[in-house]
């Protein structure tokens, strides 16, 4: 496994810090009110100690503040929190590797790039921008080419991206599950399956896609973990954190992204039981079904298939 | 006592399809169990909202609609779509029309056969043209007019599709041209509904009024004042129809200041992408945020501004209601979510109904037209600029919405229709 380094451990933090404002923002907490660590913890996967660092960075925004009985509350009313979340952590290395992360997603940078390139457009200084470079590459965003440039690798950041990654899915991931050796931990599938239908208590219009693309991509990462197969493990989990970085699908109705979850708990059931080649199979059909996508160009006037145009 | 099946089966164009879904949410609500017809390559669209699809086979050479072949469409019609409505009428109308019918004749057997298999209480149709099979399935059916107002004729409204005012001089020939346009379509179309048993049209009509219901989607804000009202017993005006839809986030910009304007041109608008290049570089030197709908064609564009994010798809009504302006192409269910939500609305049409609402905005006062291509940078920053400083719009779009809202069309449309059936 890759050590975890300083900066990628801050990175972590940063990241987050975002994840508990828009936590906060959803769930509709007010100015004043008090942010249980434990609920957090429990909503974003992880123990108290990294939501205490994270705390600590919405505290130096002025997002949130100690209270003097212990705990953080919320410092500020939530219009401010979502502008200012946004800038949270600002002139970090791992801030600029999400600006430009989220740069190439949406297609303001080209393909290949140099470092003083960047260094110019971000007014960062030259290291700067070469630790944020390898930040993204230890997930394979870029590589470097022999010589200065740095080239961005494929990312989920349009439709037809989105397509292949699904079709890339649907050969590898029934297959990690059935491999020999696939194993689950019965805690994550529960921590899994309470953060799915809290998600899935919310009303119709209060369903952020942000916080779906989290849920999605970690049950997906936790059944690559689990499986057997060591290169798929590992091919998957890469491919995750590809997807949880890049994609930026907002087309997806509420009642989609509610029978995908409830695909997922489908399929965890399953698991639990280890009655893999039904999860197997489930995981064939919860593919396909989001393969499904609205069709890219349509009018009046265009003439049914195998008529050709319109004279 | 079991709860009626309701077909709807909207034209294979977003507009109505997502004006139907707004209804279907609504029947869902009132008890029923609506169900969407659709054309072949438009499946998943419904499913997606959670309703049971029906798919119309194709009955010419298989296939599915492929890149290439809407490149076709794109090369044959683009610079079509500079051209003021009247001259579209030969080079865009007619054809499009011709297309119309062809669909409507290819359909006919395999909506023939599905209408027997579901045997729905009602059918609801949301199309510019009767599919015989309806009008012989023996159940009722609703006409809904998701395009706008124009389309049912009266001496009080403009002719259908012209861009002009009612009372306009040049009315008699623009009416002459469209009827000469689509002379020849109709009267394959009126052979076609002869032999399928039907009554032939009068010349210009592809579609009848119900004898059961009507529903127009045309909020009183931009309603015309007819010479011979609609008897308000078959007729019903829907004050917009909006669906409920996923909950949109802008995400924060590079340069993340200034208000919210959302640009849509429609899946067909996107087809132009050097236009929509060419306003990207006129955004990138005005201070507002722009979410840009570029459709299909999010790969030919790069170097993005950095107060721009363009998506290939946006949940309209989530974003609408956050924007505080809306550029669009005039398609009548954008006109009127913008009028749902207050927005102001400044129309560059391509084609169809576009002109109508394009016209109908300055007249009303709830947005602006503009030429879609011929315009200098600093034109439509002015126009942008003007109208996002217009309060007298802004408040009367306020009271529009109000009234929109407390009237939800997909409820009217709903509850009409189960009524009847």
């Amino acid at each position: 496994m890759m050590p975890v380094s300083r900066s990628n451990t801050r990175q972590n933090h940063f990241k987050l810090a975002r994840q508990i404002t828009e936590i906060v923002l959803e769930r509709g907490f007010a100015e004043g009110d008090h942010l249980p660590e434990a609920m957090l913890s429990q909503a974003c996967g992880v123990s108290r100690t990294p939501v205490r660092s994270a705390f600590k960075i919405l505290e130096d925004k002025n997002i949130v503040r100690r209270r003097e009985e212990g705990g953080y509350v919320l410092n500020q009313p939530p219009e401010k929190v979502a502008a200012d979340s946004a800038a949270v952590p600002d002139d970090m290395e791992g801030s600029l590797a999400e600006r430009i992360l989220s740069d190439r997603a949406e297609r303001r940078i080209a393909d290949v790039h140099s470092v003083s390139a960047l260094s110019r457009r971000y007014s960062s200084s030259r290291s700067s921008v070469l630790n944020a470079l390898k930040i993204l590459s230890s997930d394979g965003i870029v590589t470097q080419l022999p010589g200065r440039a740095w080239a961005f690798q494929p990312m989920l950041d349009t439709p037809n991206a989105v397509d292949e990654s699904l079709a890339f899915r649907l050969v590898l991931e029934p297959q990690a599950i059935l491999a020999t050796g696939f194993q689950v931990d019965s805690q994550k599938i529960g921590i899994m399956r309470q953060q799915t239908e809290e998600f899935l208590q919310r009303p119709d219009g209060k369903l952020s896609s942000a916080t779906f693309l989290h849920l999605d991509c970690a049950f997906h990462s936790f059944i690559a973990e689990s499986s057997g197969n060591r290169f798929a493990r590992g091919v998957l989990l890469a491919h995750q954190r590809l997807r949880l970085s890049t994609q930026k699908d907002v087309s997806i109705a509420d009642f989609r992204l509610r029978q995908s979850l409830q695909e997922h708990l489908g399929i965890l059931d399953s698991l639990e039981r280890m009655q893999l080649q039904l999860a197997a199979d489930q995981m064939v059909l919860h593919l396909r079904r989001s393969q499904i996508r609205k069709p890219q160009a349509i009018s009046r006037g265009f003439r049914p298939p195998g008529l050709g145009v319109a004279p | 006592m079991s709860k009626p099946v309701i077909a709807l089966f909207p034209e294979a164009s977003f507009g109505s399809a997502l004006n139907c879904v707004g209804i279907a949410q609504q029947l869902l609500r009132e008890g029923a169990v609506p169900v969407f017809l659709c054309h072949p390559g438009f499946n998943g669209v419904f499913a997606e909202y959670g309703f049971r699809e029906y798919q119309l086979p194709a009955t010419a050479a298989p296939g599915p609609q492929t890149d290439e072949t809407w490149q076709d469409f794109v090369t044959a019609h683009v610079a079509h779509f500079n051209q003021d409505p009247t001259a579209q009428l030969s080079t865009y109308v007619a054809p499009t029309w011709e297309a119309i019918v062809d669909t409507a004749m290819q359909a006919e057997e395999g909506l023939e056969r599905l209408l027997k298999r579901i045997k729905p209480a009602g059918i609801v149709l949301d199309n510019v043209i009767m599919f015989p099979a309806i009008a012989n399935a023996g159940m009722p059916w609703v006409r809904v007019v998701s395009c706008t107002e124009t389309e049912i004729p009266d001496e009080n409204v403009p002719p259908y599709l012209s861009g002009m005012a009612a009372d306009d001089p040049a009315r008699p020939e623009f009416e002459a041209a469209y009827l000469a346009a689509t002379q020849a379509a109709h009267r394959r179309y009126n052979a076609f509904r002869r032999d399928c048993g039907l009554s032939a049209l009068p010349q210009g009509q592809f579609l009848e009024a119900s004898p059961r219901l009507n529903l127009l989607l045309a909020p009183s804000a931009i309603r015309h004042s007819r010479r011979t009202p609609l008897p308000a017993e078959r007729f019903v005006f829907l004050e917009g129809c909006v669906r409920k839809e996923a909950q949109f986030d802008p995400p924060p910009l590079p340069v993340n200041e200034g208000p919210l304007i959302y640009v849509s041109f429609g899946s067909l608008g996107a087809i132009d992408t050097d236009l929509i290049s060419r306003m990207l570089r006129t955004f990138a030197q005005y201070p507002a945020r722009f979410f840009v709908n570029v459709g299909a064609f999010l790969e030919s564009y790069s170097k993005v501004p950095d107060n721009v994010f363009l998506g290939s798809w946006f949940p309209q009504p989530s974003i609408v209601s956050q924007a505080d302006l809306f550029v669009h192409h005039g398609g009548n269910n954008s006109f009127c979510e913008a009028m749902f939500f207050g927005v102001p609305s400044l129309i560059m049409p391509y084609c169809w109904d576009g002109h109508d609402n394009a016209t109908r905005a300055e007249q009303t006062g709830t947005g602006a037209h503009m030429h879609r291509d011929d315009w200098s940078p600093q034109e439509l920053a002015g126009r942008m600029t003007a109208l996002l400083a217009d309060d007298v719009m802004l408040t009367r779009l306020r009271q529009i919405s109000v009234r929109m809202q407390a009237t939800p069309g997909t409820q009217q449309a709903a509850r009409s229709i189960l009524k009847v059936l």
